[in-house]
Parts: structure tokens; C-alpha cells; sequence
């Protein structure tokens, strides 16, 4: 999974041939909330914004998801990382704004035919 | 070049300030992202997709100016998100000012009026609104995803000028830019009044909406160089000639992804403004830790492979410059004759 329409709700299943790590990797690049799992069984739901690898304690650091924070989260504490929330940058925005721009454009072409085209009954 | 001279010679001495100290790597342009908010939602841009928590955040003016200080950079440029909707932008610009940076006021104008009117701001050579308009009214308004946007910022535009403000425009080309429309668009500018412009390939965006329309290398090459050939003696850029010539084809930089570093609530972004591979809670961290190896066209980096931006090269252009007789000859010359 690299895609983050297809992240949106993945529950992982970290072990075998998923690794934390690269769990990780895909929630730092996810653009919507998730929820990270403690090994205490504790969770913290927000936006995971960083991670660093080349530590001697590798973190992630999150704002929650009512903006407080930065949390730090050690690595050896995360048990797995819910993709819980909307994935923002999977939005359509120039998709729909195109189709709405050739939608005025068909209106305003037909709207044009009909006032040059005299009614047959004319 | 349009700049003023007080502005050259403050980048011209920091410049070889830093060259006589030997410091390896320094930055010349802070971009400082106080909020990621903004009231447009353009087709290119990658820089707004977060969830509303992080999108209600920004920073403190305290968080600013120790980032600033910390910086050092001679030039701040307050992109974003939208600047202008940045509660405390008025008490920032001010602050900077009295620090005697160079700022550049990164906006679309929709509320650029709106605020000249509220009084926020004041004329100074350390201050100028760089308006962002990617062509002329049809092509910006497709670039932005919203009719009746480039009126609202000319309209802006007239009004700081009236006021007695420096104004400057930002453009950012795609695949698919008519060198003729934006030759025509150059005029337009220059028509109203502009210090100068800023022109710059778009950064491929893995978040952008649109992902069909970025320039790859050498479509980049042939459009810049459409643009760029004959220029007209009264179009004036306000960024360097030898960076313009790279864009053309003429010149072979590698990126200086430190040379504008970037600063927002997540805090210094390695490794530049366009890639996000991480965060430093400092900007000695941000220079010490991140391996610069890894980027820029030559490192192989995919990401780097096509990045044209000006961020990364301009920093290149303006060090060629002094680090020799050439180069400094080259920006001569191409300021004097105004070819590239």
C-alpha cells in the first residue's frame, strides 16, 4: 500500500511481513489522523507529523486531534498504528473543479443553441 | 534585476561574510509557514492537505522571531497557507522589519485590500507583498480552481502600490503554459507597476490535486526558454539572472536544499521546503543531522530527480555568483544587457 485513498482505514497487523517501521513510514506520509496503539493499551488519536530513525530511542512525535501536543512516542512503546481518519489530500478538488468548469461550458453552449435555433414551429 | 541596491548589497555582504568565515552551508532566504490555513484550494499545491486540528493551528510571533534569530537569513519569505489570514501577520511583518530583514509577504490578494485598508501594515524597503498569479485572468483563475480571483488580485495589487508599497509577483508554470500568454502576462505586470516578478517550475506534489500538469527537465527547458529568449528590455524579475538561465537550460546547478529553510508548527523541515522527510527542533539540528547527501539531481533521489524549484537553486545561483570571477561576470552582465 502506498496510496493513501487505500490506507484509509487499514488496521495493520504489525509482525511477519509487516513491520513497524514501515508502518510507521505510511502514517508519517498519511495525510489525515490516525490512532497509535500503546503496548500499555492505551491510544492517542491525532496527526502523526514526524519520526526519526536515527536516534538512539527512535520516536514519532503527533498533535492530537484536538491540536495539543507535540507528543513524543518512543517507537518500542507504539503496538500498532489504526489509520482512523480521513486521508486529506485524497480529495478531488481540481477533479470536480475541471468537471464543474466544463459543466458551465455545456450550460452556457446550450444555452447559446437554444437562442439561435428558431423554434421549428416558427 | 529589480531588486533595490540596499537589498543587494545586504545579501551581496552576508554573502561573503559567510565565504570569509568558511561556513559550508548557509541560509540566505528563511521560509517561515506560520499557519498551513488558507482560502484557496489551487490545483498544484500540496501544502494545505491536513486535518482541520492542524489546520487551525499557527504559530506564536515569539515562535517566529526565535526561528528568524536563530536563522539568520538575511531575506524572510512568509508563505503558508494564506499569510493574510494569519491573526498576528500585521505585529510580524512589523517585528521583522525593525530587524531589518528583507520580507516577502507570500499571498494570493484575496484579502490583501481588505487589510491594506484595516492600516496593518507600513511602507518600507524591508517590506514587499509578493502577489501570487500564475498568468492572466483565465489561466490564474484555473491555476487557483476558483473564477474571479486574479481581478480580486489586481485590485489588491493597485491599492499597495497607491500606498506606497513594494509589490512583487510570484508564478508558478506547469506543462501545458503558453510562452506567449505569459510574455503577454510579463507586460501586463510591468503595465501595473511591479517591482519585479518571480517565475519557477512547480514542485511535483505527491499530495497536489493535480498531478498531470508538472514539468519534467527538459519540457521545463524548452518552456522557460520559449519565455526567456527575447525578453523585453522593460520586464524586470526580481530574483537572480543566472537562476533564470538555469530554468532556461544554460547553466547547471545542483540544488542548495539549505539555503531557504523552511520553519512552520511542525517545526525546521528537512530537508527543504518542498520535500517533507521529517522535523529538527532547531535549526543547528536541521544543518547538523539531515543528510544532505541525499538530495538534490545528482544524489539519484526520485524526488530530486525533475525539481527545478527556485528554492533549491536560486541559493546555487546567488552563491555562483560570488564564488567566482564568472559567475559573478555572468550576473553582471545579464543584469546590465537584461538577457539570459
Amino acid at each position: 500500500m502506498t496510496d493513501g485513498a487505500r490506507l484509509e482505514g487499514w488496521v495493520p497487523e504489525i509482525g511477519g511481513a509487516v513491520s513497524l517501521e514501515a508502518v510507521v513510514d505510511q502514517a508519517f506520509d498519511y495525510r489525515g489522523n490516525v490512532t497509535v496503539v500503546k503496548t500499555d493499551g492505551s491510544e492517542t488519536v491525532g496527526y502523526l507529523f514526524n519520526r526519526n530513525r536515527d536516534v538512539p530511542v527512535p520516536f514519532v512525535q503527533m498533535f492530537d486531534v484536538n491540536g495539543a501536543g507535540p507528543y513524543t512516542i518512543p517507537y518500542r512503546e507504539i503496538r500498532t498504528i489504526r489509520f482512523t481518519g480521513r486521508d486529506t489530500a485524497a480529495g478531488q478538488s481540481y477533479a470536480a473543479w475541471l468537471r464543474a468548469k466544463e459543466a458551465a461550458k455545456g450550460a452556457l453552449h446550450a444555452e447559446k443553441d437554444s437562442g439561435r435555433t428558431p423554434p421549428r414551429d416558427a | 534585476m529589480s531588486l533595490p541596491v540596499s537589498q543587494m548589497w545586504a545579501v551581496a555582504s552576508y554573502v561573503i561574510k559567510q565565504k570569509i568565515t568558511g561556513r559550508k552551508r548557509y541560509p540566505l532566504v528563511l521560509m517561515l509557514e506560520p499557519l498551513f490555513r488558507c482560502n484557496l484550494a489551487c490545483a498544484g499545491c500540496g501544502k494545505i492537505q491536513y486535518p482541520a486540528q492542524i489546520l487551525r493551528k499557527h504559530l506564536t510571533v515569539e515562535q517566529c522571531l526565535a526561528a528568524v534569530d536563530e536563522c539568520g537569513a538575511p531575506v524572510v519569505s512568509i508563505p503558508g497557507g494564506e499569510p493574510l489570514m494569519y491573526p498576528d501577520i500585521g505585529p510580524l511583518v512589523e517585528a521583522l522589519v525593525a530587524r531589518r530583514k528583507y520580507v516577502y509577504l507570500c499571498t494570493n490578494a484575496i484579502l490583501l485590500k481588505e487589510k491594506l485598508e484595516a492600516g496593518l501594515f507600513t511602507p518600507s524597503k524591508y517590506f514587499s507583498f509578493s502577489v501570487h498569479l500564475d498568468g492572466l485572468r483565465a489561466e490564474h483563475d484555473e491555476a487557483v480552481c476558483r473564477d474571479g480571483v486574479y481581478v480580486q488580485a489586481v485590485e489588491g495589487i493597485k491599492e499597495a502600490l497607491r500606498r506606497g508599497f513594494r509589490v512583487t509577483t510570484n508564478s508558478t508554470l506547469f506543462d501545458g503554459v503558453s510562452p506567449l500568454k505569459m510574455r503577454e502576462f510579463f507586460d501586463e505586470m510591468m503595465d501595473l507597476g511591479v517591482e519585479g516578478m518571480m517565475i519557477s517550475p512547480g514542485y511535483s506534489y505527491s499530495k497536489a490535486p493535480d498531478q498531470e500538469h508538472f514539468l519534467r527537465t527538459q519540457r521545463a527547458h524548452d518552456l522557460f526558454s520559449a519565455i526567456l529568449s527575447n525578453p523585453k528590455r522593460r520586464w524586470r524579475f526580481n530574483q537572480s539572472p543566472l537562476f533564470l538561465q538555469f530554468l532556461m537550460g544554460k547553466q547547471d546547478f545542483e540544488c542548495t536544499p539549505w539555503g531557504n529553510p523552511t520553519y512552520n508548527v511542525f517545526g525546521w523541515q528537512r530537508p527543504c521546503y518542498l520535500l517533507q522527510e521529517g522535523y529538527a527542533a532547531s535549526f543547528t539540528e536541521l544543518l547538523e543531522t539531515t543528510r544532505w547527501e541525499n538530495y538534490g539531481r545528482r544524489s539519484g533521489n526520485e524526488k530530486c530527480r525533475d525539481c527545478m524549484v527556485h528554492c533549491g537553486y536560486e541559493p546555487t545561483a546567488v552563491h555562483h555568483t560570488f564564488a567566482s570571477w564568472r559567475g559573478f561576470r555572468d550576473t553582471v552582465h545579464a543584469t546590465v544587457t537584461g538577457r539570459f
